[in-house]
């Protein structure tokens, strides 16, 4: 799978022309369309609290400014020979993002994390949760390094692949195969459990950290037969925590994942790794998500 | 027989003003919303004229243009590109799209940009068929 299309979705405030020039390196990796879309959120411009109404002239307004945005992006990425589409819609996040999936048939989604209130996520589910849980294409959910507010320059230039071995990780592992041109190097960790080196014996709890060192070492084979610098590293504890140590420590450019498969309620209250990191990380996160029926096959 | 002109645009207001524009001065509008419609509709019509939006879902006005002017059946459509993309964007991503695809596509027969009155509007149209 090659990353040809994207699908780029603002509010303007979280992700604007600095972070679409920051993935134009995809370039190398065969992207040539970028469509745009802004969702102007049905509360925004809605005649009463819950109404069907809308406000038209809001409407107007905030399309315009959307549209002028655009226009000026647009404008950029044209003069490079590049393919690009726009939507400007009023309603719900998801459904809107998942509908210009439908209609435009992109590789990536990429969009700024959730700025749903922790209370509301609890109640009514993160916006990236919920893209993650339905999307049937992978996400980048891109964080600007939050407290100096700075965009990676190259995103995909050093990526952290935290893999479980799970299908979906290995559906990871598939793609960032197809991103040889862009990747520099990857560095590839998996996290064991402490629990899994509770054993009187030095002998087992080293047995245990050679073996998954020597499925990461495979990995890694796998992905240098491509061209593709790779490093492996076990990590033991809580995996949301070390996966951002290990981040940090190996100045990792993004996070990938593959997503998991909790059911949605389990997801809301119990959380996920995945959700986890996606929300909280200051690291921008490539999610694959998992897809039922395909994902078995791998 | 009125003369028949397609409009592409994916913006709602866009297509009112024009469809009205163009009903009052006896011409027969069609609309598409976006690039591959749009498409689909020149191929099935034959209109006598395209105004073509650039910024749009499913296929920009660029690539409609340039699938246009290079297809012997569809070339003499003349084309007024409507858009909020300025001339010099679009003349410049002509000229990239020309050395990638090895191939040079004509300039627009009329670019127009957002907005204009339905004067200037109606003068381009009769410029370019009457």
């Amino acid at each position: 799978m090659k990353i040809k299309k994207l699908l780029f979705v603002t509010k303007f405030e979280d992700l604007c022309f600095d972070t679409l020039s920051s993935l134009l390196n995809l370039r190398k990796a065969d992207l040539e369309h970028v469509v745009f879309l802004n969702v102007i959120e049905r509360d925004k411009v809605a005649m009463h609290r819950g109404g069907d109404g809308f406000l038209k002239e809001e409407t107007v307004k905030l399309k315009e400014i959307a549209n002028i945005r655009f226009i000026d992006w647009a404008e950029n990425l044209f003069e490079m020979g590049m393919e690009v589409g726009a939507y400007m819609e009023v309603g719900t996040l998801v459904p809107q993002i998942l509908n210009a999936v439908e209609q435009e048939k992109p590789d990536l989604i990429v969009i700024g994390h959730s700025h749903k209130s922790v209370l509301k996520q609890l109640y009514s589910g993160s916006d990236i949760t919920e893209l993650i849980r339905r999307s049937p294409i992978p996400i980048l959910v891109f964080k600007h390094m939050e407290k100096n507010n700075i965009v990676p320059e190259e995103p995909f230039k050093n990526p952290l692949f935290a893999t479980n071995w799970s299908s979906t990780s290995m559906k990871a592992a598939k793609y960032l195969k197809t991103l040889k041109n862009v990747v520099g190097k990857i560095d590839i960790m998996h996290v064991t459990s402490e629990k899994k080196l509770k054993s009187s014996s030095t002998h087992d709890v080293q047995k245990i950290r050679k073996q998954e060192r020597k499925k990461l070492d495979g990995l890694c084979d796998d992905f240098e037969e491509y061209d593709i610098d790779a490093r492996a590293h076990v990590y033991i504890g809580d995996p949301v925590k070390e996966i951002e140590k290990a981040a940090h420590e190996y100045k990792a450019s993004m996070i990938v994942m593959g997503s998991s498969k909790k059911s949605e309620l389990a997801e809301r209250w119990m959380g996920s790794i995945t959700k986890t990191i996606a929300d909280k990380s200051i690291f921008p996160c490539l999610l694959i998500p998992y897809t039922k029926n395909k994902d078995k096959k791998i | 027989m009125n003369k028949k002109v397609l409009i592409v645009d994916d913006d709602d207001d866009v297509r009112t003003f024009l469809l009205t524009v163009l009903e009052e001065n006896n011409y027969t509008p069609l609309i598409a919303h976006d690039g591959i419609e749009g498409k689909d509709m020149i191929e099935k019509h034959k209109p006598d004229l395209v105004i073509l939006d650039v910024l749009m879902p499913r296929g920009s006005g660029i690539q409609l243009f340039r699938k246009l002017k290079t297809d012997d059946s569809l070339k003499k459509i003349p084309v007024i590109m409507f858009t909020g993309i300025s001339l010099k964007s679009f003349l410049r991503s002509q000229k990239v799209l020309d050395e990638f695809q090895n191939g040079k596509v004509p300039k627009p027969d009329i670019y127009l940009e957002k907005p204009v009155e339905p004067e200037e509007l109606i003068e381009a149209i009769q410029k370019k068929i009457g």
